[in-house]
């Protein structure tokens, strides 16, 4: 049988080009605009992250009922469904808006942006984003915050770190909560500190209590100095 | 779940960096992952598969993924370490490091066009 010499020409030649593009380019570029936003305002951004049920919230009023009369903190607090983590938050007299994600397991820097309109920044020294409780996606999406806070509650066990080492990688404070359950529980501090050291040698670690207030002064103190280098920046 | 994100964030990148006419000869597109960056190669190919079934400019393309080691560059020696185990110390000074120089990564970083 004999072949076609000219289509079998013309399907051979592949052409390359050699990029080297993010693949979360989209995420990156309105997480930088979120950043300037943030430094115009003077406003201090954090990224609070965990596994559910860790405590975040409970953390989040805890830290609004200290501060509240401080300084100006506000909360955007991302889930799957409901808007019972803000509604609980507002009790305490601040502003919290909920970011419904629709069955997404993480916040995207395009979700902060689009609810960011909704806050007065300029009069706000602190912002939380209270993420989607999850170890492993909120890791890989910059938010353009300042610092990130990783919780890692007692209750689940010392052995996290080193099972989700990006998150732990890309923290900057881990607070190690529900602290006032230890007695309770077979959890090693030493070994969380341990492994998170040897993920992240610059991670701080505070331990907590929001329910007992044990730590939370600590922790009040921590975001109040940042709050203040934010502003004189 | 942020894998079909990370699938959605590759079209609309390629979207804006290629044109039309060039995105309908694309027949291959290769990623590089690092082993840190939270994205399963398997469940990637999944996501890139699932939304050729919901129709997009895409389907004739091919997806290749590479992943790659997690490696440091010691700031005090200068010495490559590829880490296992999560430990991030260097293997000749046993000084901790995050001075990642590999395994972060998550780039396009060729693309195949048929001419």
């Amino acid at each position: 049988m004999s072949v076609d010499k000219s289509t079998k020409a013309a399907r051979g030649t592949v052409q390359c080009e050699n990029t080297n593009i993010n693949l979360l380019k989209a995420n990156d570029y309105v997480a930088d605009i979120i950043k300037s936003e943030m430094k115009k305002n003077k406003t201090l951004l954090i990224n609070v992250t965990s596994s559910a049920g860790s405590g975040k919230t409970t953390l989040m009023q805890k830290t609004a009922e200290k501060l509240k009369d401080k300084i100006t903190m506000a909360v955007m607090v991302g889930d799957l469904e409901t808007e019972r983590d803000a509604e609980r938050i507002r009790e305490t007299g601040i502003q919290a808006l909920q970011i419904v994600t629709g069955g997404i397991c993480h916040l995207e820097a395009q979700m902060v942006h689009q609810v960011l309109p909704e806050y007065q920044l300029e009069n706000i020294d602190l912002l939380f984003i209270e993420n989607v409780g999850n170890l492993v996606c909120p890791a890989s999406f910059d938010l353009g915050e300042d610092y990130r806070v990783t919780l890692m509650a007692t209750t689940e066990g010392d052995d996290k770190p080193k099972k989700y080492p990006r998150m732990f990688l890309t923290s900057d404070l881990m607070l190690v909560s529900k602290s006032d359950l230890l007695p309770y529980l077979p959890f090693s501090v030493d070994a969380v500190i341990k492994d998170a050291k040897e993920v992240n040698h610059q991670i701080e670690v505070m331990q907590i209590s929001a329910l007992k207030d044990e730590g939370i002064d600590a922790w009040c103190d921590w975001l109040l100095e940042k709050v203040k280098q934010k502003q004189n920046n | 779940m942020h894998e079909t994100s990370i699938v959605n964030s590759i079209m609309k990148t390629l979207e804006v960096e290629f044109e039309e006419e060039k995105l309908n000869k694309m027949i291959a597109i290769y990623l590089k992952v690092g082993k840190l960056s939270n994205i399963e190669p398997r469940l990637l190919h999944n996501a890139f598969t699932a939304k050729h079934y919901c129709g997009t400019k895409f389907h004739h393309v091919k997806l290749h993924i590479e992943s790659t080691e997690i490696k440091i560059q010691c700031e005090s020696c200068n010495h490559i370490t590829q880490i296992e185990n999560y430990k991030f110390t260097c293997e000749n000074c046993h000084k901790p490091s995050k001075n990642l120089i590999q395994g972060e990564e998550m780039l396009i970083h060729k693309i195949e066009f048929n001419d």
